[in-house]
């Protein structure tokens, strides 16, 4: 038995690819707020009145009471980078040419985060707790969609 | 008082980085083959239910639970698929005993990772589609932004993950079954490859092919099947909140809840008292620290002191992956909370070999399910019924 190979190529095996395609339907909440971000450029949330939480995008139930939420609350646009992560390699494993910097940011106003890029960085090493804004794509190059928003950027001053 | 279920057979098929020539059938046979001769029972006669953990994307077959019978004994029986870790199948095992439903249960687990071509790809489908999947970033950024969070509300270091790491892989030298066993320095840790950093190369399980199945039996059977049952004195499991965006971060408050739920059927108030052994998930190293927390088996401000103290290693006070865990033996996927438990079951008995840990009465095995889940499972066995 060849038990401690390690590269598959040297094994017999049939070839197969799983050619998958889906259209997901955002909702009524994803609706509303990716209309909100495209049209006019607001992070728009839901609050919970029984639990005192902001959720953003915004949402139509609540998910720790099960109340029905409406999206009533605009959140944002500075917020505070809740973590950080650069990374060097792409979804299989390859590397990149370039790292690239996520965060979590807690906009103003919210008790959720958005998980997204983190950008223009400057002089200055992430810290997590520290200020940051974000930044949208042009009005005329929106699309609603989450890549309407390009990523957030340490806060000026 | 009976706790009423006991664990009375374990069997297992690898684990190496490539099992090669095996089919997944036949690596499940060969498991299933051993549990059954430990446990004195043959399927076609006495196993009652039989319980599948598996994926349909890691198996690259839809309704995969239409492929897992002929191998197991368990043509024309009843035979379900748990869509999760092989603990929440131990889960459904203790109910199906429990409630009267079958007196002996077979609960089976594997990975043939070595032929999945785009586990990338299939873990990115694994991320909301609508919010987080567009970005096109690996999904170990979840594991990047959770691990960075844990370390800045808890105050330890990537050090203390490389000791994870070199801890669990040296305790794989002693485990026979081990698929990466070796001497691994802190410093070699530190000077891996960033992935996500602060999550590095050294620190994430490799994954491999194995396969492990259980047999287990109601309490008035399991004493007639074998010298030495493994009572399962609780069994919880919970999910936390889905989304990325609402969920805890920086701790494990999902494992918490699971852990709670088995603690309290085992009767157990403080399991820091109690506990003898844990073998809890070490997908990525900080997740070892970050599960023990939630486990109650330290507080956070113990666990930099536990680890440079030699607390957590097999001849300590509590010893911690003593099987070399995930990154010693192998990332098993849906079989990580079965090769956890099996461990279990092997200390508990006398039988772990060249890793025995001295005294063990109470042992807990626990499972998360990868990123970019909350979900987990724990399991709570024990010498005696409880
Ligand atoms: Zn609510």
């Amino acid at each position: 038995m060849l038990d401690k190979l390690t590269d598959p190529a040297l094994v017999r095996r049939w070839g197969g690819e799983i050619p998958v395609r889906h259209r997901y339907t955002p909702g009524l909440a994803g609706e509303a707020f990716f209309t909100a971000l495209r049209d006019r450029g607001v992070l728009l949330g839901s609050r919970c009145e029984a639990c005192e939480y902001i959720y953003v995008p915004c949402r139509l139930f609540c998910e720790r009471c099960f109340a029905e939420l409406t999206a009533d609350t605009e959140v944002g646009p500075g917020g505070t980078l809740e973590s950080f992560a650069i990374g060097y390699v792409d979804v299989e494993g390859e590397p990149l040419d370039e790292p690239v910097t996520v965060g979590l940011v807690m906009p103003d106003g919210a008790d959720a985060v958005l998980f997204h890029f983190i950008v223009e960085q400057g002089e200055e090493p992430l810290e997590i707790g520290m200020r940051v804004e974000v930044v949208l794509r042009p009005p005329g190059e929106r699309t609603a969609s989450i890549l309407d928003i390009v990523g957030f950027q340490p806060a000026a001053g | 008082m009976t706790s009423g279920v006991a664990i009375v057979g374990v069997g297992h098929s690898g684990f190496s980085p490539i099992v090669a020539g095996l089919s997944y059938k036949e690596l499940m046979f060969e498991a299933a083959q051993r549990a059954y001769d430990d446990a004195g029972v043959h399927p076609r006669r006495d196993v009652d239910s039989f319980v599948c953990c598996s994926e349909d994307f890691l198996e690259g077959t839809s309704i995969f639970d239409e492929y897992v019978p002929d191998q197991l004994g368990a043509v024309q029986r009843p035979v379900q698929t748990v869509s999760g870790d092989g603990l929440f199948g131990v889960a459904t095992a203790v109910m199906l005993i429990r409630s009267g439903v079958a007196r002996v249960v077979a609960v089976e687990a594997h990975s043939k990772a070595s032929d999945i071509g785009s586990l990338g790809g299939i873990e990115l489908f694994a991320m909301d589609p609508v919010l987080n999947r567009p970005l096109g970033v690996s999904p170990l950024a979840v594991a990047g932004l959770e691990m960075n969070a844990y370390l800045e509300r808890t105050g330890l270091t990537e050090e203390h993950c490389a000791m994870v790491v070199a801890k669990n892989r040296r305790n794989a030298l002693d485990n026979p079954r081990a698929a990466y066993p070796a001497d691994v320095g802190e410093r070699q840790v530190a000077e891996s490859s960033p992935l996500f950093w602060p999550l590095k190369e050294l620190e994430v399980a490799r994954r491999a092919d194995g396969c492990v199945v259980l047999v287990l039996a109601s309490g008035e059977l399991a004493p007639e099947l074998t010298e030495a049952p493994v009572w399962v004195l609780g069994c919880g499991w919970s999910s936390g909140s889905a989304s990325l965006e609402s969920r805890t971060w920086g701790e494990a408050d999902f494992v918490r809840r699971a852990a709670d739920m088995a603690y309290g059927q085992a009767g157990i108030d403080d399991p820091s008292e109690v506990v003898d052994l844990a073998e809890v998930d070490d997908t990525f190293a900080f997740k070892e620290l970050e599960h023990l927390e939630a486990l109650r088996l330290a507080q956070a401000g113990e666990i930099a002191e536990m680890l440079e103290s030699g607390e957590v290693e097999t001849d300590g006070e509590l010893p911690v992956n003593a099987s070399g865990g995930s990154l010693g033996q192998g990332h098993l996927f849906e079989a990580g909370g079965l090769a956890r438990t099996m461990e279990c079951v092997e200390q508990l008995r006398g039988e772990a070999g060249q890793r025995q840990v001295e005294a063990v009465d109470v042992a807990v095995a626990q499972s998360w399910r990868g990123v970019p889940t909350t979900s987990a499972a724990v399991v709570v066995l024990g010498t005696g019924e409880g």
